[in-house]
């Protein structure tokens, strides 16, 4: 996948979703719909990536292991777990805004 | 690429009273460009006020670039965004984090210093920051006039910041 420019169109086909802990990654695979599991990278535990990934996870909207864990994971996950991730709302933004600038 | 998707986001229930639309991206930025423009087509289908325009300045920093060096590539973009905003004259900037945002915001506060039209800055931290601010958001939480994060945990530790929960 190294040489495409969106993966777009496999997420869409796809019944789950191995990932690294990206934000963008995350976001896209969520907001599609489907069920993920985060892998994080134990030499880059003090990447600021990690806290969007810690909080999905609390929130339950992500299964979380590392590495060695993943087979482990992946052979006892209960996909059903998981809370569906709803959306961000740009317009309370626009409200926000048009207060700030007087407009109706 | 992440904050090119998160601020159009932010654009998209905007009303056309946020008009021009002026876009300044880092020099080195290869895919926000087809982004922005496939965006302002499609508003252009529905609004067809809508105008808007493309600059571009050096990209201030490097990610993980040092600190002593960061400092003078970030004074070198000042320098050029300086006569960009000066030309631009905007009421309001929209920022959400990459370097790129400081230097513009900067500018506009010492053009405002020497008495040109004071930019309203409302930057916006990206919807990945739950428990720390970027660097970007840390300098600008004292130079905004609207500081406006993504997570309860960040309005606890900076107060004078504005929760309106995900807006992204």
């Amino acid at each position: 996948f190294r040489f495409k420019d969106s993966v777009a169109e496999e997420l869409r086909r796809a019944d789950l979703v191995i990932s690294h802990a990206g934000a963008g990654s995350c976001l896209e695979t969520l907001e599609e719909g489907k069920p993920l599991i985060v892998v994080i990278n134990e030499k880059l535990m003090n990447n600021h990536q990690l806290e969007l990934a810690k909080q999905l996870h609390r929130d339950g909207h992500v299964l979380y292991c590392n590495c060695s864990t993943l087979v482990e994971t992946l052979q006892s996950m209960d996909l059903s777990t998981l809370k569906p991730f709803p959306p961000g709302h740009p317009e309370k933004f626009a409200l926000f805004l048009d207060n700030v600038f007087g407009f109706q | 690429g992440g904050h090119t998707t998160e601020i159009l986001r932010l654009l998209s229930c905007l009303s056309e009273s946020y008009c021009p639309r002026h876009y300044v991206l880092a020099d080195s930025d290869k895919m926000s460009e087809a982004k922005i423009r496939s965006f302002e087509q499609k508003r252009a289908e529905t609004f067809s006020s809508a105008q808007f325009t493309l600059d571009r300045i050096p990209r201030s920093r490097e990610v993980r670039q040092s600190w002593t060096t960061s400092v003078v590539t970030t004074l070198y973009s000042i320098l050029y965004s300086l006569p960009l905003i000066y030309k631009l004259k905007p009421d309001l900037i929209l920022c959400n984090g990459p370097g790129t945002c400081v230097p513009v915001c900067i500018s506009a506060l010492l053009l405002g210093l020497l008495s040109m039209k004071r930019a309203t800055i409302v930057y916006v931290e990206s919807i990945c920051r739950v428990e720390t601010l970027s660097l970007s958001g840390k300098i600008l939480y004292y130079f905004s006039d609207y500081f406006i994060v993504q997570w309860p945990a960040l309005k606890e530790k900076y107060p004078k910041s504005v929760y309106l929960g995900r807006i992204v």
